[in-house]
């Protein structure tokens, strides 16, 4: 009971702060959000659409790019405007229908649609695709046309329009796609899936080591010595802090999950397998703030060392990149560390449906750094406690 | 003097170490019930070291502390609920009300809710803070954050409280205000440790007082025995009109006095008890014919005791 009245302070306190409140739960809510918003692969891709021609041709070629599943098409005034919002992110793509563009198919010259996206830009490469697609299509339609014209059955008009009605008769080469080995690229997860899991596992590091600073702000003022004067074991004033290290990564982690499923629609998953990941990392985040509280001295310590560390971890680990484009040595060295580890395991639930079986692994490697973690972290803080080192 | 059998607190032969630092080396002494013990000595004597150690605080290299008479050890969680800490830090959590550090201290002290409530409103009252027992402790005075300090040591009603310091830095309104707690704690049968390098508290508040110096007690005992113990004299300087000679020559024939001279045109007496000698000395110089002015009497101290004990001032 002495111990949850520990924790149990410590928390009443940590959430008084509407700082840390903003910094626990506000803080990574919004980057959940920021990060779906301007990476997620969820939704239709943003295309810009600058048609210069008026001529019918150009404007049957805006149309079917209109038509495209999975495109959401926005006109743009001029190319200027169109480049600059491909470059700033706003459009995936932009597609340009230069003037001359009827006279020129008309005339029987080739075509000409620009294409604009950015560099190394892998939306980019598979709109590029589509629309090359489109302009295939038109093609095909406009030689059909064309050799009727030339065989003297009609004007190019008339044969164009004879063969739109005919098109849906004649028979296809259809391309049947097979595919082997694992999707690497989360083609299928929703807009904040992959966004959310890394920031729940950056911030609950995050949040444990900046919690650090209570035990030594504890020390500081000598309420930990004052502790130790009362009837109350030593063991006990160990559990009760590890247990608000603990009890705030849990509940912040909750709050998330929780947060960001109904605000987001984002999908944790299996509940159990969830649960499981969540509390074994947050043992090892426990664990790990526990051994900052025993080994730092001052606050300064901990709010720049911790910071750059939770920081580093979290990059290393998987919660600033998702791991799929690591390359193999840095992934090594994620599988080093709690993050990569629980990072893994939430990709393994959320963006590929597996169970609490197929996590099992991480949650043991987990559940074993949070053993040495608290382990450690309690053996040096009883040290530094009963030492009366500050 | 309460015997040491029945004592409250006894140690015996404390020691501690800091690397190649002794900062106790031998200390002993023990407190009855409801006496006050002062340990007075200055910054780094050892005070909080000692404190820290009969505490149970911090562990000690040698030497024992005994609470009515029990061994405390590492493992005596139990009879640490005999004792209230009241450290030199300011050891309260400033992000609570008052009421809340209170009641977390009376969970830590084993106090059920009930019992709880009602020690958390006494101590409250006994401090005067009652009513601001809801604001944060940050946003107290420095003197309303000590009295909050001692108020955590009186939860549990300690047989033996322990109190570090409990003035420094505090404005004289609350440094009266605590004395008074203190005094009346003491009256009610608390046996008290009082650590201090003001004079003048120890002298107010302590029915004995241990001077300790680099870590070792250097003397003990009352005021009086201490003055005794160093041969300082009381000192009683005299002036008025008539014949200052003659007069000084007829009260060093006095048995009380140890000696008299003229100075300056005053009469300079000294005695081991001006007290006691004051209405004889009147007497004499009325019977003498001298119409005295003013009478200036100087007893010695306990600054001048720690002085001729380690030849530096309480305050170096």
């Amino acid at each position: 009971m002495k111990a949850l009245a520990i924790a149990g302070t410590e928390l009443r306190m940590m959430l008084r702060d509407r700082g840390s409140v903003f910094f626990i739960f506000l803080m990574p809510m919004m980057l959940i959000l920021v990060v779906g918003v301007a990476f997620g692969s969820g939704g239709d891709a943003r295309v810009g659409l600058v048609v210069q021609d008026g001529g019918p041709l150009a404007a049957r070629m805006a149309a079917e790019l209109r038509e495209l599943s999975g495109l959401r098409v926005r006109v743009v005034s001029d190319v200027e405007d169109l480049t600059a919002d491909v470059e700033r992110g706003r459009l995936e793509a932009g597609v340009v229908i230069p003037d001359g563009y009827d006279r020129a198919v008309r005339a029987g010259s080739a075509g000409v649609v620009r294409f604009v996206s950015r560099e190394g830009a892998m939306d980019g490469v598979r709109l590029g695709f589509r629309v090359q697609a489109v302009a295939g299509q038109e093609t095909e339609r406009l030689k059909a046309a064309r050799y009727a014209a030339s065989q003297g059955d009609g004007p190019l008009d008339e044969m164009l329009a004879r063969a739109d009605r005919t098109a849906p008769s004649v028979p296809e080469v259809a391309v049947e796609t097979v595919t082997v080995g694992e999707e690497q690229i989360y083609a299928d997860a929703e807009q904040f899936d992959v966004g959310a899991s890394q920031q729940l596992v950056l911030f609950i590091f995050l949040t444990a080591m900046n919690g650090s600073v209570a035990m030594i702000v504890s020390r500081r003022l000598g309420i930990a010595n004052r502790m130790l004067a009362t009837p109350t074991p030593v063991r006990t004033i160990l559990a009760g802090t590890a247990l608000a290290r603990v009890g705030l990564a849990l509940f912040q982690g909750l709050v998330l999950m929780i947060g960001s499923a109904a605000l987001f629609g984002v999908g944790w998953g299996s509940p159990a397998g969830a649960a499981a990941l969540l509390v074994a990392f947050c043992l090892a985040g426990g664990g790990a703030a526990m051994l900052a509280g025993a080994i730092f001295r001052t606050e300064q310590q901990v709010n720049g060392v911790g910071l750059l560390l939770s920081l580093g971890l979290g990059a290393l680990g998987g919660s600033m990149m998702p791991m799929e484009f690591f390359s193999p040595a840095l992934r090594t060295v994620a599988f080093l560390i709690p993050h990569g580890w629980a990072n893994d395991g939430f990709a393994v639930l959320v963006l590929e449906g597996g169970g609490l079986g197929d996590i099992l692994v991480n949650v043991g490697v987990l559940l074993a750094y949070a053993a040495v973690l608290l382990a450690l972290g309690t053996w040096l803080l009883r040290r530094a406690l009963l030492s009366g080192v500050r | 003097m309460p015997g040491t059998e029945d004592a409250v607190l006894r140690c015996e032969g404390l020691r501690k170490s800091f690397g190649a630092s002794v900062a106790v080396d031998g200390l002993g002494f023990h407190i009855g019930e409801g006496e006050t013990y002062g340990l007075l000595g200055p910054n780094g004597a050892g005070k909080t070291t000692s404190i820290s150690m009969i505490s149970g605080v911090l562990a000690r290299d040698g030497g024992e502390v005994l609470i009515d008479g029990e061994p405390l050890t590492g493992g005596s969680v139990r009879l640490k609920s005999k004792i209230g800490y009241v450290p030199q830090d300011l050891a309260v959590y400033p992000d609570l009300t008052g009421r809340e550090n209170l009641r977390f201290f009376a969970r830590l002290y084993g106090l059920n809710r009930r019992d709880a409530a009602r020690r958390v409103d006494e101590v409250l009252e006994v401090v005067g803070l009652s009513d601001r027992a809801k604001d944060l402790a940050k946003n107290y005075s420095g003197g309303m954050q000590r009295r909050l300090n001692v108020a955590l040591g009186l939860l549990h009603r300690p047989r033996l409280l322990i109190l570090d310091e409990p003035t420094a830095g505090v404005d004289p309104q609350s440094r009266n205000s605590i004395l008074d707690s203190v005094a009346q704690l003491a009256a009610q049968g608390m046996a008290i440790l009082y650590t201090t390098h003001y004079m003048e508290e120890a002298e107010r508040l302590c029915d004995r007082v241990g001077i300790i110096d680099q870590g070792r007690l250097r003397a003990e005992g009352t005021q009086r025995e201490l003055v005794a113990l160093v041969g300082e004299q009381d000192h009683v300087t005299l002036t008025g009109d008539g014949d200052l000679e003659a007069l000084s020559a007829r009260l060093a024939e006095l048995d009380e006095v140890t000696g008299a001279g003229v100075t300056d045109g005053r009469i300079e007496v000294f005695t081991h008890d001006a007290r006691a000698l004051l209405p004889r000395l009147l007497h004499v110089a009325e019977a003498e014919g001298t119409t005295v002015r003013s009478v200036q009497v100087v007893e010695p101290d306990l600054e001048a005791v720690f002085l001729h004990l380690t030849g530096k001032a309480l305050r170096d």
